[in-house]
Order: structure tokens, then sequence, then C-alpha cells
């Protein structure tokens, strides 16, 4: 799907939110400066998030209380989602939905299912339109993968 | 004789200041930035284990620096948050461990708080009208510090921090972390007017700060040339983030009749960020304050500082269960 400004791309992120169930595995691929953050903050504020959620980027990861608890994670600098528990995180991941930007390259190390964003950016310097592709990957997303198709932003 | 002994340790660097009666005695850091260097960030594990091997040395470093015992200790002042949760606990559990031990009182306080406060060592007390502008890898807050124990915050960035776009920035341009004192360096040599880069949310009204946008201009402006200008690119995106931190600074000043701007943080050591804020607040008959360098970045005086002026006013200290916030709000 194509997507055309930040607010276009926190629209798409709320409407996400509505497919997403606590336990989820969001990984968000693209360049620096895609759009891995604004999608980020429409899933968190889809899910009742209070706050506007800001760049995990510094602390790695921080944890959000919503209608659904939301981590949201960068991996740029994580060797892989085993350190996540290094980092002692409050909230357990089967009751939150997790979203982990830079997780590509990570998705193959994952025994159980996920949900992969793909952002990709035009090769037209001036064109500002974002590529997104959304792929359920595994047995958690077999039956949601018509909602998915059916997504309305 | 009031002796004030704070610790930080809400990021990478092990700090321990003493402050008696108002004036800095000691200021003791170890930074594990070079073992954060390989990774390109700070990493919370490495940084916690570097803060528990520091903070016993780092403390007595302090304590010798100032001539002083810890038995002549008259109170303890410690980094509640915000931070990185292990790195918070190692220096909360030390504070209080030396306070129930020497049977002082404690202080728990804000990070951004104490990065205010720390001026008061150079410049002397804040006046009533002070506004705080506080830069670094982690944060972009502007603060209203009419009472520095209770600043309320004005603005702050919706996604990145300038200090992260320094860092993102210098990634993008192969330049290596910490990418801030790199960018300084090489836009020396560029032109600041070379690309216009755009200023996120400038003239918008609010005190709100922006820039993943920047960053973003920036990437996309790189992958379009063949031939990238680093010096020209650098020059031009820290005029951008220093155009856009200056104007709503000295906006914030103006417009709550603040007659004092104090830069703090790790980014107020860019070169431009101070030239540009010295002319603005200038031509705006706004007194600019900024620490020296080695009190801009985090430190333990900040800590002793902010205690100090706790102890002073005769403030309530903090329960013995104070605990490490790592995200630590202060009101709007």
């Amino acid at each position: 799907m194509r997507v055309a400004t930040a607010t276009d791309m926190r629209a798409l992120g709320m409407a996400l939110a509505g497919v997403l169930v606590p336990g989820d595995l969001v990984l968000l691929t693209g360049p620096l400066g895609a759009g891995k953050t604004a999608l980020a903050q429409g899933i968190g504020a889809g899910l009742g998030v209070a706050e506007r959620l800001t760049s995990p980027t510094f602390v790695l990861a921080r944890e959000h209380v919503g209608r659904v608890p939301v981590v949201h994670v960068d991996a740029y600098r994580l060797g892989g989602l085993a350190e996540l528990d290094d980092l002692d995180l409050d909230t357990p991941a089967a009751s939150a939905v997790t979203l982990v930007e830079w997780g590509g390259g990570l998705a193959e190390t994952l025994a159980d299912g996920h949900l992969l964003v793909e952002i990709a950016r035009s090769d037209v310097p001036a064109d500002d339109v974002r590529t997104v592709r959304l792929t359920g990957v595994g047995p958690a997303w077999d039956d949601r993968r018509d909602g998915l198709a059916a997504l309305d932003w | 004789m009031t002796v004030v002994l704070g610790i930080e340790t809400s990021c990478d660097e092990t700090g321990v200041g003493i402050v008696v009666d108002g004036e800095l005695r000691a200021n003791a850091i170890a930074s594990s930035v070079e073992l954060h260097a390989r990774y390109g960030g700070v990493v919370p594990e490495v940084a916690s284990r570097a803060h528990v091997e520091a903070m016993l040395p780092t403390i007595r470093r302090a304590c010798l620096d100032a001539g002083l015992a810890l038995t002549d200790l008259d109170a303890v002042a410690v980094t509640e948050g915000p931070g990185l949760a292990g790195a918070l606990l190692v220096g909360v559990a030390a504070a209080k461990a030396l306070a129930a031990g020497l049977g002082v009182p404690l202080f728990g306080v804000h990070h951004l708080a104490a990065h205010v406060a720390v001026d008061t060592l150079e410049h002397g007390p804040l006046p009533e009208g002070t506004i705080g502008l506080l830069v670094s890898g982690g944060h972009s807050s502007l603060v209203d510090v009419r009472d520095v124990a209770a600043p309320v915050v004005l603005g702050e960035t919706l996604d990145d921090a300038a200090g992260e776009a320094f860092d993102k920035v210098a990634r993008l341009l192969g330049l290596g972390f910490p990418g801030g004192p790199i960018v300084d360096r090489v836009a020396r040599d560029g032109s600041a007017d070379a690309i216009a880069f755009p200023r996120g949310m400038a003239g918008d009204g609010t005190y709100d700060f922006s820039f993943s946008g920047l960053k973003t201009a920036v990437a996309r402006w790189i992958a379009a040339q063949a031939d990238v200008p680093v010096a020209d690119v650098a020059a031009s995106f820290q005029e951008a983030v220093a155009d856009v931190l200056t104007q709503k600074a000295v906006a914030a000043c103006v417009d709550r009749g603040a007659d004092t701007l104090v830069i703090g943080g790790g980014v107020a050591a860019n070169s431009r960020l101070r030239a540009l804020a010295a002319e603005r607040c200038e031509t705006a008959g706004v007194r600019l304050r900024v620490p020296r360098p080695g009190l801009c970045t985090d430190n333990g005086a900040m800590v002793a500082a902010l205690g100090h002026l706790l102890v002073a006013r005769g403030a309530a200290p903090s329960p013995p269960d104070v605990g490490a916030r790592s995200t630590f709000p202060l009101p709007h």
C-alpha cells in the first residue's frame, strides 16, 4: 500500500492496532527516516496509549501503558531479540504488543509468528510517498490475513 | 558549613560531586563512553555494570579532591530519574546506603532540574524568571524554572532528541559515535547555508521540537548525491538544529517575561548552538547562561548543587523508599 504523509502513516498505525492482540510481535523495517516511529506512534494511539510514543533509540526500549501495554524497542544496537531479556523490562511480552524498529534480520531467529512491516522509500528523492508491505508470518496470523488486506485507514 | 554530596548515574557517566556552602569542591567523573563507542551508542547493561565498578572509587576520588571525609557530609543527593533504569538503580542504592550509614538526609532529584541548578555554581543564584533549554542524547526540553526544585515543562521533543539527531546524522555521514562533537568539528569546514534543511515545527506557536523530519531530509538529500559534501551537510544540519532550538528558547523567554536563559545538557557544548543563542539572546535582551562544558554534560556536581539548594531552603528529605524512576515526567 502507498502512504503519502507522516499523518497518513500514523493513521495506518491506528488502523493496524485494530488487528493486533496481546502477545503480538511487530517488526518494523525501513531505512533511517522511513517513518517507523510515525507508524509506531499510530499503533500506540490505537492501542490506547495516552502519551505520544517518542524515539526509543537512546534507551533501547520504552514501555507504555495502554488498553494493551506497548513495548517499543530499537533493535539497531541489539545483537538479537534474546538481548531484550537483558533490558529487564517490567512488561511481560505475552501481555503486550511489542514493536521492534530495525527488527529486520532478527525474524529468522524467531520460533513464533510475527507481523513484518516493510516500509520503502521511493528511489526518486523528490517523491515522499512510502510503500508499506504487511506480511503476517506464522499460524498466529492465519486467520488475520484477510483483516490485514482489508485495512481501512 | 553545609556539605552535600551528589550522585548521578542516569546514563553512561558515574558522577560524584561535592558542594560546600554553595561552592563546588569536587566533581569526579568516570565515563563508560569508550565501552559504548563500538556499539554506536549507550548499552544499558554495559552502563549498569560500569557504574557498579566505578561507584566506590568515584566517591573516594571526590572526597579526596574536596579534602573531606565521608563523615563530614551533611546530606546526600541523587538523580532519581529519568534515565536508564539499571543505571539509576546503582546510584540510588549507593546514595541510600551512604545516607543511612552516615545518618544524614537523602534528597532524590530530577535530572533536568539538576542540569539547570548546576549553573548556580558558576554564575550565582538563578533569577526568578529563568527558562532552561536542556538538550542531550536523551532529552530536548524547554522548562520554566521559576522554582528550580519544581520545573514546569513548556515543550519537549515529539520524536528524536537533539543529540540523537546528531548521532544519527553522524551515522549517515559515516563519522562515528558520539555524533555531537564530530559533527561540530566537521561543520567548521562547511557552509551553514549550503543546503536548506527543514526547520521542524518552527514558528508553530508551541515550544515542542521535532527532529525526525530533519533526519529524514538529511538521509534523502545524501541518498540523491553521487558525491556527498560531508562538511556542508554537517554545517547545514547543525544550523537547522541550532536555529529551531534557539528560536523557541528565546520565544519562551520573551513570552513568559523571563530575563535569563540557561542551556544545559551535552548538546550545550555545540559551538554553533552557543553562538546563535548568544546572538539571539542579546537581540531579545535576555541574559544567556551556559555552564562550562564539564558541568553541561552529566555530572555529580549538578546533583550536589540542587541538593544544596534544597538543604538551604529547609526542604523535606525524600522518604527512605525513594526509588529509581526511569520515566520521571514533570508537570506541563
